[in-house]
């Protein structure tokens, strides 16, 4: 097998189970049951999504995808924090009024 | 002094990861190197000491091998048919011995990522972590086992 | 040499990706928010980093190198800090989800009909 055959099969294999690993996500993000359930999902997805973008920069040989990788990680974690202050807020407003 | 090497250091890390080394580059990596000073200027009050330094990689390489262990033991229990079985779930309170901010902090941190530990929340007067375990044996093992594991070698880093 | 990198970097590439896999398995099939923020904090961080690590591997450049370990020194960090904030977020505020707002619908209704 040469490097370029094994590139191409991991990669294909790698695509493949994060596709499913994608739709796993999705399953737990519609179901619920909480709010902080679908969060975390959400969470779960972005990490996901980025582990795709780097399987395309090894499939593609595009390495500059890597730093949309590193962006897609940061904006992930800004969305978490926020919603996670989200659902503390919305907790004192309901207990308020 | 220690200001300067970190400064040096920077700059060549923007270098780096830019890939290119030209001059007008260097002179916006300094640019960005003088701002993340200025901005951190009041964290490194303390001086760094080469027995740290060693502490602090010892602190790494354990992190390392006990985070793909976590991982590993993660997707055990999730493979398992019979989750019932294996998961008894449980939150305990855990009494902190390192009281600065930094140190509970990086405890915090390293125990939601090995095996089977989740920090939850800390008490209001810091004296309790609270922390969540997925397959719990005894209150008292658990304690022992993070006294002396993590919160030993960070306390000798910070130390 | 270069080719041992390469496959290397293939087999890290499949791991991350298994472990991603596996964090999404454990997200549907725990059966409460905490037992399945273990199977997202860990097993999702680490198929990340994995994949992060796997690109310069066969890439061979030093920049991307570089890069990645940053990606990955990043993503460690603040793993465990939304982790955690979102556990003291569901403990400290608990909501019943969707069947609060079905009851809600349902009361709205009673007020308009009569």
């Amino acid at each position: 097998m040469t490097p370029a055959d094994a590139i191409a099969l991991a990669s294909t294999i790698a695509l493949a189970m994060l596709g499913l690993a994608l739709f796993f996500t999705v399953y737990r993000i519609v179901v619920g049951p909480t709010l902080a359930d679908r969060v975390l999902a959400l969470d779960l997805l972005t990490v996901l999504a980025m582990g795709f973008v780097g399987a395309m920069a090894i499939r593609t040989g595009i390495t500059l995808y890597i730093d949309i990788a590193i962006a897609l990680a940061l904006l992930g974690f800004l969305a978490t924090v926020a919603f996670a202050r989200y659902i503390l807020s919305r907790a004192a407003l309901k207990d308020k009024g | 002094m220690r200001q300067i090497v970190l400064g040096v250091a920077l700059v060549l890390l923007w270098a780096a990861i830019t890939a290119n080394f030209s001059t007008p580059n260097l002179a916006l990596g300094a640019l960005v190197a003088l701002g993340a000073l200025a901005f951190l200027r009041r964290s490194f009050s303390q001086p760094l000491h080469f027995r740290k330094l060693r502490a602090l990689l010892g602190l790494s390489i354990s992190f390392c091998v006990e985070l793909m262990l976590s991982a590993i033991r993660v997707a055990r229990v999730v493979l398992t048919p019979d989750l019932d079985r294996v998961l008894r779930p449980a939150i305990f309170a855990f009494p902190l011995g390192v009281k600065s901010d930094a140190e509970i902090a990086t405890l915090a941190n390293l125990i939601t990522l090995t095996p089977g530990t989740l920090s939850v929340d800390v008490s209001d007067d810091r004296t309790m972590l609270y922390v969540h375990v997925l397959q719990h044996t005894t209150r008292e093992a658990f304690i022992a086992e993070l006294q002396n594991g993590f919160e030993r070698q960070v306390r000798e880093v910070f130390a | 040499m270069e080719d041992l990198a390469i496959y290397l970097g293939c087999l890290l590439l499949v791991a991350g990706a298994g472990f991603s896999l596996l964090a999404a398995v454990g997200v549907v099939r725990l059966p409460d928010l905490l037992t399945r923020m273990h199977a997202a904090s860990k097993a999702g961080a680490v198929g990340g980093g994995l994949i992060l690590l796997a690109v310069p591997l066969v890439a061979l450049d030093a920049s991307v190198a570089l890069r990645a370990i940053l990606g990955v020194l990043f993503l460690l960090l603040t793993t465990p800090v939304s982790a955690h904030l979102l556990a003291r977020a569901s403990l400290t505020a608990p909501d019943r989800g969707t069947p609060m707002i079905k009851i809600n619908e349902l009361e709205r209704e009673k007020r308009i009909s009569p």
